[in-house]
């Protein structure tokens, strides 16, 4: 309707050019601005979180005195608090360990107004070793298989019904939900998975002895430890590190290709020395992007590898190479879950929560900002 | 391998050209070059294999799980469980109606006196928070007066001659002085406990109370706030016998309501008693009948005991628990005569228990007094319905109930989708029923989506359609940097912060049109929903941006050039032709939103039952559980292979295929309307 009356009033105007009535601009203007408002209302609750998790989180971190970083926070691991009362009125708040010392020195002290809370003590050191090696198995595992396979679709494959299934095979696996993978992950690494040992246990799907060897090959799976929960983890991000691998492969220019092969190098030495020292930045910016992917992941790991409570550091606790990678191990995000909804709320807990919380979302975000920074670097930086 | 360098080649003419070399290794017609190429292939195969991994450990678990599953509905049958329920059911229908009916009565009797109730609430809740509050002084001072009425004791024992006592006299005096000191601080501490303005709120907002009431309200809370308070303030013991009084004149003019509640209580009296009886007998023959299922694997697990064990006399002890175990099947048709004899009963109890409650129905009051006692009766009503449905239909059930009659194969599979109950170690039969899971992950996510995808789209159309340069350079990357934020942190944020801020929004009385406000729970749906709008807006926005940018330049260009102004390009010409991007984008949204696990285990409440849908949207107010949320709650205490184990493995069947079908519908939305 609008229209057919500008048009109407354009024919009889004397300047066909003038501009269009009023009310139509300012409609427009509003109905833009109400895109844009969405656009920022998203960011603002972002920023809200990130304020909120900022605000109580740092305080916990930092301290105003030299070092100015709470050393007991990244190099302890978790211990229950003890809160109590001595009978002189006097409020004393300890972790559980310096709490035995406390009382076997003063033996005959009247402790009034216990309490007790669990994980609220200590600090982060052992969820974040455990974060580091699973991400760092995850990484290993997925990049090999990714790298490989993209190489292989992009370098390799003819179109057909092979390179089809495989597509629909990523696809699919894209976007499955992350519990299910850690089903998967358990039904699979954890007891089905082989392992080669001298007495194997008698529920194992099957065992083979190995030839002139006392050793069996046994399929019982390598119970809940970190290598199982970093090969799942790898599964679960194996479609994006392929997509990405993919995509830096195919920026490399066919003529680097053409001119390797029309020089009589090799397919394999093509592919070694003239595609991947090019597209090895973007694979880096990948697996960046992986690893911001899977450290913040919980379900996976909820059932395959990660554990609440653990004294010991996974270096203390092993004695050969074999027995360090088939221990379970704490993890961030699971610790976050275990003091954000497994253990009574407190006042005293709070620090922790929000230490915890702080220090995650500020790694997990770093890398993300890091393959951020990495992909417009490299961007920038190469050109053809 | 210097010769395959391009630059080396060029410097180097000695060298044989390459291509003419010998073709070097071979093992099967198979060379270096092959080999190589196969295995990546291999590795590329390697997401196939993972796929039908996937589907074989969840597929394996499911063939398994079906069979068992019929097993126990089977023996529930047998057992006469389900013979039990229906009588049961009854009885639930029936304390339903008679509870809302109670509500009624109460409300219409604490009517009377409810300015009294009020401000023994907001009392209560003030001396609680004080208490709080001044916690340390207050058992400081506690600590001070035992002492002293020790002292007092150990005083009275003295001879009035004994040295010591001009001593232990001092030292009372001392501490009393310093108790006198903490009296007032505990008084300052308190005053000041009260001063905030939340207190009352914590308290009952006390509005509706005169101020003269909150003057002595502030009164009596100070006077008890002490430790050696030993009685009521009087004000408020008197306010309490107001109450007291007021309740039991009202309550004379409900005498009739009271009797008639009374008789609806005892109406179901026999009907009790015969499920009371019955449901032993039911546990007892489900017992024997789970032992005789049992008895071949711990027969075989003491035989194969008693051929590992050393020690002769071990391996007869092994030996006589084996041939302890019964391997004989138990008499159902024995066991079941009870439930065969209590048909006529019940069908007359039945008969009686409908015809009496009818009458007490009617005898009801029609119409309550206040609001709550209203709003109480018409619940009523349609719980009395519900309870007339479920004794009817219940009556035909028992009398054709038949212990015997096989459950059929295909209800293995309909009582696991269509179930309404989720059980699990129960000591009565475990029920696994999707409904109450689906339902609940199927209100957060559609909850989700209706909130996400208008915020997500309008951000995608500004960022890529209308923004300048410079503010989509910053306003792209910042929200694909929050689909960075891992769930655990959104599901921490929505239990410490959110769920409280939301809680306290839906105070607000002018907000109270919205369905579900006020809430009463901190973890709801609606918390949920909200948090995984939000995860999903940069996935939304990420796709939808994708698909507005790789429309063609040319249509808007034409469009522009034919006079339509820049808003009218983008509503009517390019968000149409990117209309399928913006679908798959929504669908994939849905599957990730469907899929997540923290934020829902976290924020949703976690209560196994099928949402209230009574109150219609207002739905959203209440706890909820997933179906993501319930594998990554309960699988880590199931044991592996056991039935619960194997029903968590479906569920997780149920995302795989859900998760499937959500990515094929988007491929094929993309694939019908790419054709531009």
């Amino acid at each position: 309707m609008s229209e057919a009356a500008d048009i109407g009033e354009a024919a009889v105007s004397e300047n066909p050019f003038a501009a269009r009535r009023l009310g139509h601009r300012r409609r427009e203007k509003g109905v833009s601005l109400v895109l844009r408002l969405a656009a920022y209302f998203i960011l603002g609750c972002a920023f809200y979180i990130f304020i909120d998790i900022i605000a109580k989180g740092a305080p916990v971190v930092f301290k105003a005195a030299p070092p100015f970083v709470n050393t007991e926070f990244f190099t302890k691991s978790p211990e229950t608090l003890m809160t109590f009362e001595t009978a002189d009125g006097v409020f004393h708040k300890m972790n559980f360990p310096e709490y035995s010392r406390f009382k076997e020195k003063n033996p005959g002290l009247e402790i009034v107004e216990e309490h007790s809370h669990a994980f609220s003590g200590g600090g982060i050191f052992g969820p974040l070793v455990g974060t580091a090696l699973l991400t760092g198995i995850c990484i290993v595992v997925a990049f090999f298989i990714g790298l490989t396979t993209a190489i292989y679709l992009n370098e390799y494959s003819s179109k057909g019904r092979f390179m089809d299934a495989i597509r629909l095979a990523i696809m699919n696996l894209a976007g499955v939900p992350s519990v299910v993978y850690g089903l998967f992950g358990l039904g699979l690494f954890c007891l089905v998975a082989p392992v080669i040992t001298t007495d194997p246990k008698a529920d194992a799907l099957f065992t083979l002895r190995i030839l002139f060897t006392d050793r069996y090959l046994s399929f019982q799976g390598w119970g809940t430890c970190m290598l199982a929960g970093g090969f799942t983890l790898a599964v679960m991000i194996l479609p994006v590190i392929i997509t990405a691998c993919e995509e830096s492969l195919k920026a490399i220019p066919s003529g680097f290709r053409e001119a390797s092969l029309a020089l009589g190098a090799t397919k394999w030495q093509t592919i070694a020395k003239s595609v991947i020292p090019y597209a090895f930045p973007g694979m880096l910016t990948a697996s960046v992007l992986g690893i911001t992917r899977v450290a913040g992941e919980t379900a996976p790991i909820m059932f395959t590898a990660a554990l609440s409570h653990k004294d010991k550091l996974p270096w203390e606790a092993a004695d050969s190479l074999g027995g360090f990678f088939a221990q379970s191990v704490q993890a961030m995000p699971y610790h976050i879950y275990t003091v954000a909804a497994r253990i009574p709320q407190s006042e005293y807990t709070k620090p922790m929560q929000y230490g915890s919380v702080f220090v995650f979302l500020l790694l997990v975000m770093g890398f993300a900002g890091l393959s951020v920074f990495l992909r417009i670097h490299y961007r920038k930086k190469i050109k053809w | 391998m210097n010769e395959s360098d391009p630059t080396v080649a060029e410097s180097a003419p000695t060298n044989a050209a390459p291509s003419f070399r010998g073709r070097g290794f071979r093992i099967f017609g198979l060379g270096l070059q092959d080999a190589i190429r196969y295995f990546f292939g291999g590795n590329a195969s390697l997401a196939i294999i993972l796929v039908l991994l996937i589907c074989f450990f969840l597929g394996r678990e499911g063939i398994l799980f079906f069979p068992s599953h019929l097993r126990g509905l089977q023996d529930y049958r047998s057992a006469g469980q389900e013979f039990v329920d229906c009588l049961g059911e009854q009885i639930d229908t029936h304390t339903a109606f008679y509870s809302s009916a109670n509500i009624a009565y109460f409300a219409e009797v604490n009517e009377s006196s409810r300015e009294e109730d009020e401000i023994l609430r907001v009392v209560r809740g003030l001396l609680a928070n004080t208490e709080a509050a001044c916690r340390k002084s207050w058992h400081l001072l506690k600590r001070k007066l035992d002492e002293v009425s020790r002292m007092d004791a150990a005083l009275a024992d003295l001879e009035a001659a004994d040295p010591a006592r001009a001593d232990l006299v001092a030292k009372r005096e001392a501490r009393q002085a310093e108790i006198e000191a903490l009296r007032a601080t505990l008084r300052t501490e308190a005053e000041a406990a009260l001063a905030g303005k939340e207190v009352w709120k914590l308290g009952g907002d006390g509005r509706g109370l005169s101020k003269e009431d909150r003057e002595r309200i502030r009164e009596a809370v100070l006077f008890q706030a002490g430790p050696d308070a030993k009685e009521e303030h009087p004000w408020l013991a008197e306010v309490k016998k107001r109450s007291r009084e007021k309740k039991a004149s009202s309550s004379e003019g409900l005498v009739g309501f009271k009797e008639t509640l009374k008789e609806i209580q005892d109406a179901i009296r026999p009907m009790r008693s015969l499920h009371g009886d019955l449901r032993k007998l039911a546990m007892e023959n489900r017992a024997a009948i789970n032992s005789y299922v049992t008895a071949p694997a711990r027969r075989a697990a003491m035989l194969e005991g008693a051929a590992k064990a050393q020690d002769p006399a071990e391996k007869a002890r092994f030996q006589a628990e084996a041939d302890k175990v019964v391997l004989v099947a138990p008499d159902l048709v024995a066991m079941n005569a009870p439930f065969y004899g209590a048909v006529p009963k019940h069908g007359e109890l039945s008969v009686a228990l409908l015809g009496e409650m009818r009458k007490l129905q009617a005898a009801l009051p029609e119409d309550g007094g206040n609001e709550r006692a209203k709003e109480a009766l018409r619940r009523s009503e349609t719980l009395f319905k519900r309870f007339e449905g479920a004794v009817e239909r219940n009556r035909g059930k028992v009398g054709q109930w038949r212990h015997d009659r096989r459950v059929p194969a295909l209800s293995s599979l309909t009582s696991f989708v269509f179930g309404k109950q989720w059980i699990t170690n129960s000591s009565w039969n475990d029920f696994y029923g999707l409904l109450p899971l689906f339902s609940g992950s199927f209100l957060i996510a559609t909850i989700a989506l209706v909130v996400s995808v208008p915020f997500s789209v309008a951000a995608a159309i500004y960022v890529n359609q209308l923004a300048p340069r410079r503010e989509q350079n910053f306003v792209k990357p910042a929200i694909e940097f929050i689909g960075a934020i891992p769930s655990v942190v959104l599901g921490f944020f929505g239990i410490v912060v959110f769920g409280e801020a939301l809680r306290a929004v839906s105070q607000i009385e002018w907000l109270s049109w919205v369905p579900g406000f006020p809430m009463t729970e901190r973890l709801t749906i609606l918390n949920a929903g909200l948090l995984l709008a939000f995860m999903s807006a940069p996935t939304i926005f990420t796709l939808v941006e994708d698909a507005l940018e790789n429309v063609p330049a040319a249509f808007a260009e034409n469009s522009l050039a034919m006079g339509a102004s820049k808003l009218q390009t983008v509503f009517r010409v390019i968000v149409p032709t990117a209309m399928s991007g913006v679908i798959a984008a929504i669908l994939l949204g849905f599957g990730r939103i469907i899929g997540e696990t923290m934020v829902v285990l976290l924020v949703a409440g976690n209560k196994i039952k099928i949402p209230d849908f009574s109150e219609g949207i207002g739905v959203i107010a209440q706890p909820a559980h997933t179906m993501t949320g319930i594998i990554a709650q309960e699988l880590p205490e199931v044991d592996s292979g056991s039935l619960h184990w194997r029903a968590l493995f479906i569920v997780g069947m149920v995302l795989f295929v859900i998760a499937l079908a959500v990515n094929y519908a988007a491929q094929q939305v993309l694939k019908r309307f790419h054709k531009i």
